[in-house]
């Protein structure tokens, strides 16, 4: 059949559905079919399963004309998804297409949630399609003859490829297509991207380096001009409205006549805390919304969250309260209204976010913003403004990640084994490793194989073997198993069950919400009142109460920094607010957010400024805890996390001094027990660029930002075994461990490439060293205000009531201890 | 650096490295060394720097040229796992020391008793001696002060500007003592002091007393 034959068989099964291709199918089918690899830049919900199903299918066709009567054994193609909640979706849409075309294609799913039995049955046969995470892949690559297995592949699916490529699972995904490319000679590799800033880059680490892949490959973009309405909920007496905060509670009353307005509304919370929060204070001020009401979040059961998931395809609920877990995949249509709450750091997440309503055609899908602060209505104009210019975010790829690259080298010595001049070709070929050296290369070797750079008498080292003939493998069944079962690069913080002592799964919380209960407490989690029976292993077992408590249950999770893109319409947004002579109105003061803003604008210009694009202001002032200073870049908190460090660090070179430092994304703050005289940081030019990389090594030693980032590649390279399922080591014991390992390292092997590897994920990712600089020349370009405050500014507020604090000194620890206090039970 | 400390009449000096040594005893009392848990990391697969392990020994010989002890008793957990290549080295160690060496079995002591008979080590579950009670676990009896093991204390010490520090310890209350761990590859514990203890912080290379003389 010739590739048009095989489209019009593509077109009449969208006829019989009453359906049009739309040309970006129609493109993808036709590249797919003429061989090429590529990348489809469409969003959830526009038909891109289709996009790529059908010329699996049709290939398939082509491949093997006789399909009406004999099927062709063997998988043809795998469907990666970097949520599992996603797959019975593609597994439904995809499966009715091969059945609807008599073509007796078998489409099967392969998660962690997959029955034992279920992959045995796999393995003895493949399904022709299977839908997989990238940590399920890998484990397919750790078992024996998974050459034989994926040889009949004509194509890798790489879907939400955007929501892989800033992490280390994209470069997990990114070895395993390394493999498959050698083993799977007739591979396609498709990626599915949203919207982001560096699509062409994505599409190079998807293909990685090699030419045949490069030139043979296209970027398909749909067309897509949903039209998206962002209105602020202003509050009406802004007066009273805190200076900071982040729950929003305050606003409560304004959102309940929209959630009675619309059929169904998604409630989304930055975290998981924030969620269970709002939906209890929703319940308690409105118990007419019981049962009508419902929470998911990512620690809740797997079942509760199906059913919730459920009930908003019936139109069962009125309103769900949700985090991120319902940012992504599949599409709830009866989702009329949207409302976020606080600052969602990147317009990215916020465009996914509105775009979950509606999805009627032609109507604008409309987003509720409601502010937890004052100064997030900023946030909120700022936003309305990204969201017209069409600004969105870039996702930066990891580089060099050994931690990933060492998992994956004894994930091939546990299956089959690997001869080294095999792999190094391929590795060097992808985008994360294509900077890889020799030396590199034989360190994680040697790595793997003798645990250190050298031999050493009497060592009893064991991981993988290396066989007479130069097969490095892994011969100990332990050892294997332990590896299988630490696949993966999400580390997690500690989780515990949470469990009916009567039996019945609640959900998971973190161990250390749980460690600081003692039983008989009580808590309120997914929605629930409970009391704390007992502790057996990692389970927290539980019975319901009736007593009233105020103990909600809160997770850790990053706090996520205001994206660049968003940082600079914010800080136009800001001085376009400004009043030029801090009496008269700005005409440009436009936007109702900024007029709501006014009072505490004036009450800034009574106190100190509201700096202009060429101004930098610095605030001082005294109060009970110590000598405040505050610096406002505003350029997202990791930059500030970054600058905080390093002007401390250089303040500290001119005298012993010790800093508390805490920053937001508006700016930071240096807190410490002695005067600080900013002249004398503008004398010494401590803004500098110069001597950056070296200045920010030295503050960071003191800062422990490299320790934590250890702590995940410490787990992801095997160094820190996280236990057996059921079995589970408490973590108390794996933080330690990396802790105490992060501390050997330093002194007895500092150039071990993976501790290295933590202060350059450290400089690359959480600091971004790239934009730090920016920032440093801009400041540098400004001209500095230093006011001297008598207390507390409304910029400040939010900054120094800030409770996670870094702390930076170049004092003696001794002497620093003489005037500390200790910690006494109260 | 050293702290002095005079308990029941008795006279103790805490050394920075973790150990205690007891003067009218002339003996030396050392907790938690966790010998051979480098190795046993190792044999498992995971590639800690084996000069880590080399380092514990080093330090046991350093304090005991300092002190020169009659006696050396460790409070338990002496060695980490089963038997491993560290073992051989603690032989030698063993051997170059001038001091009798006693140890206090803990709960990571699962080696066979006789193999520490067999290098000249005696082997107690407990020791009362001259009113002071050594222990792994941390025991109270009536009438003795207590030496122990096991806890591995640490603090947490807050200054102004909310800075946090949290530093290993000697932790003494009223009739008891828990000495910090002295293997360099262990982690601590933190407790929390009441008023009536007192807490002895090793930092860069001192002691110091957290609590005492501080208005609290």
């Amino acid at each position: 059949m010739t590739n048009k034959e095989l489209i019009n068989i593509a077109n009449a099964w969208f006829q019989s559905k009453s359906w049009k291709a739309f040309p970006f199918q129609h493109k993808t089918w036709n590249a797919f079919l003429s061989g090429k690899h590529g990348l489809l830049n469409a969003p959830t919900g526009s038909g891109k399963t289709y996009a790529l199903w059908v010329p699996i299918v049709l290939q398939y066709l082509k491949d093997n004309p006789a399909y009406k009567t004999k099927h062709q054994k063997g998988i043809k193609a795998i469907w990666i998804t970097p949520l599992r909640a996603l797959s019975v979706e593609i597994q439904q849409a995809t499966q009715r297409f091969a059945d609807d075309l008599g073509t007796g294609l078998t489409v099967g799913i392969r998660t962690g949630d997959t029955p034992q039995s279920e992959r045995a049955k796999q393995k003895r046969q493949m399904p022709d399609l299977l839908i997989t995470t990238p940590e399920s892949l890998m484990l397919l690559l750790a078992s024996k003859d998974y050459d034989k297995t994926f040889k009949t592949l004509t194509a890798i699916v790489v879907d939400e490829w955007h929501e892989l490529l800033g992490s280390k699972r994209g470069v997990q995904m990114e070895l395993a297509l390394s493999r498959l490319k050698t083993i799977s000679p007739n591979l396609r590799i498709w990626g599915i991207s949203a919207t982001i800033g560096n699509l062409e880059e994505a599409m190079d680490v998807l293909l990685g380096t090699d030419s045949q892949f490069r030139e043979n490959s296209v970027l398909i973009k749909a067309k897509q001009k949903s039209k998206i309405e962002v209105r602020s909920i202003i509050p009406k007496k802004i007066e009273t409205f805190p200076w900071r905060g982040h729950l929003g509670l305050h606003l409560l009353e304004e959102i309940v006549p929209i959630i009675k307005a619309s059929k169904t509304t998604i409630i989304f919370t930055n975290t998981r805390g924030q969620c269970e929060i709002w939906f209890q204070k929703l319940l308690e001020k409105h118990p007419e919304f019981a049962g009508e009401i419902a929470m998911h979040h990512g620690s809740i059961g797997k079942d509760t969250r199906l059913w919730v998931e459920q009930a908003i395809r019936n139109e069962s609920l009125l309103a769900v309260v949700a985090t991120s877990s319902l940012d992504l995949g599949v599409d709830f249509a009866p989702v009329e209204t949207v409302i976020q709450i606080g600052g969602p750091k990147g317009v990215a997440k916020f465009l996914q976010r509105a775009g979950r309503s509606n999805h009627r055609p032609g109507e604008p899908s409309v987003i509720y913003f409601l502010p937890t602060h004052a100064l997030e209505l900023l946030e909120a104009s700022a936003l309305k403004r990204a969201v017209k210019e069409e600004v969105v975010e870039d996702r930066i790829p990891y580089l060099l990640s050994f931690d990933v690259l060492i998992q994956y080298l004894v994930t091939l010595a546990v299956s089959n084994g690997f001869f080294p001049k095999d792999i190094f070709p391929e590795i060097k070929n992808t985008f994360c490793f294509q900077g890889i050296t020799e030396e590199q290369w034989n360190w994680c070797l040697n790595f793997i194989t003798i645990g250190s750079q050298s031999l050493q008498a009497y060592d009893e080292y064991k991981k993988v073997e290396v066989t007479a003939d130069g097969l490095f493998k892994v011969e100990s069944r332990q050892i294997a198993m332990m590896h299988r079962l630490s696949i993966g690069t999400i580390v997690s913080d500690s989780m515990m069950l949470v469990k009916y002592v009567s039996g019945g799964f609640i959900g998971t919380i973190e161990e250390w919400f749980i460690s600081k209960m003692k039983p008989g407490d009580t808590f309120v989690f997914a929605g629930r009142t409970l009391e704390l029976v007992r502790i057996r292993q990692m389970q927290a077992q539980v019975r319901k109460s009736s007593k009233r408590t105020a103990n909600i249950v809160s997770f850790m999770g990053g706090r996520l920094p205001l994206s660049s893109q968003m940082s600079k319409i914010l800080r136009e947004e800001m001085q376009s607010a400004r009043l030029p002579d801090g009496t008269t109105e700005n005409p440009k003061r436009n936007t109702p957010e900024l007029k709501a803003l006014s009072h505490i604008y004036k009450r800034q210009e009574r106190e100190s400024i509201v700096p202009n694009e060429t101004e930098f202001l610095i605030e001082t002032f005294k109060t009970r805890e110590g000598y405040h200073s505050l610096f406002y870049p505003f350029e997202g908190r990791f930059v500030h996390e970054a600058m905080s460090s390093l002007l401390a660090y250089r303040i500290s070179l001119l005298s012993p001094i010790t800093f508390s430092l805490a920053y937001n994304d508006y700016g930071f703050e240096l807190l410490s027990d002695k005067f600080l005289d900013i002249q004398t940081i503008l004398d010494n030019n401590l803004f500098s660029e110069e001597y950056l990389y070296d200045d920010l090594q030295k503050s960071l030693n003191s800062t422990e930002l490299a320790r934590r980032k250890f702590r995940d590649i410490a787990v992801i390279s095997g160094l820190v075994f996280q236990g057996y399922p059921n079995k589970a080591i408490k973590t108390k014991h794996l933080q330690s461990n990396s802790q105490l390992l992060f501390d050997v390292f330093r002194d007895y092997e500092p150039d071990n490439l993976l501790y290295l590897q933590a202060y350059r994920e450290t400089f690359e990712h959480q600091l971004e060293e790239g934009r730090l600089r920016q920032a440093l020349a801009r400041i540098n370009s400004q001209e500095i205000i230093w006011k001297q405050c008598n207390k507390a500014t409304p910029f400040s507020f939010p900054i120094i009531t800030d409770r996670l604090r870094e702390k930076l000194s170049s004092e003696k620890l001794a002497d620093r201890i003489k005037r500390m206090t200790l910690q006494l039970m109260k | 650096m050293i702290q002095n400390l005079e308990i029941q009449n008795h006279n103790f000096k805490l050394h920075p490295s973790g150990a205690i040594f007891w003067e009218e005893e002339n003996m030396l009392l050392i907790a938690d060394v966790h010998l051979g848990k480098v190795a046993h990391f190792r044999k498992h697969g995971a590639a800690i720097p084996a000069q880590a392990a080399f380092k514990n020994l080093e330090k046991l010989t350093e304090i005991s040229n300092y002190f020169q002890p009659k006696t050396i008793c460790f409070l338990g957990d002496l060695f980490h796992s089963i038997l491993n290549d560290e073992w051989h080295d603690f032989e030698k160690w063993v051997e170059y020391t001038q001091a009798e060496v006693i140890l206090i079995s803990g709960n990571h002591d699962i080696i066979p008793t006789y193999l520490y008979e067999d290098l000249g080590i005696k082997v107690f579950d407990e020791l009362v001696l001259k009113g002071f009670y050594l222990t792994h676990h941390p025991t109270e009896v009536e009438g003795l002060f207590n030496f122990s093991g096991h806890i591995h204390p640490g603090v947490r010490l807050r200054g102004l500007g909310r800075q946090y520090l949290r530093l290993p310890c000697f932790y003494k209350t009223l009739n008891s003592l828990i000495l910090p761990a002295f293997g360099n590859f262990t982690g601590k514990h933190i407790l929390t002091p009441s008023e009536k203890d007192e807490v002895f912080a090793i930092v860069e290379g001192e002691v110091i007393c957290v609590s005492k003389n501080k208005k609290l």
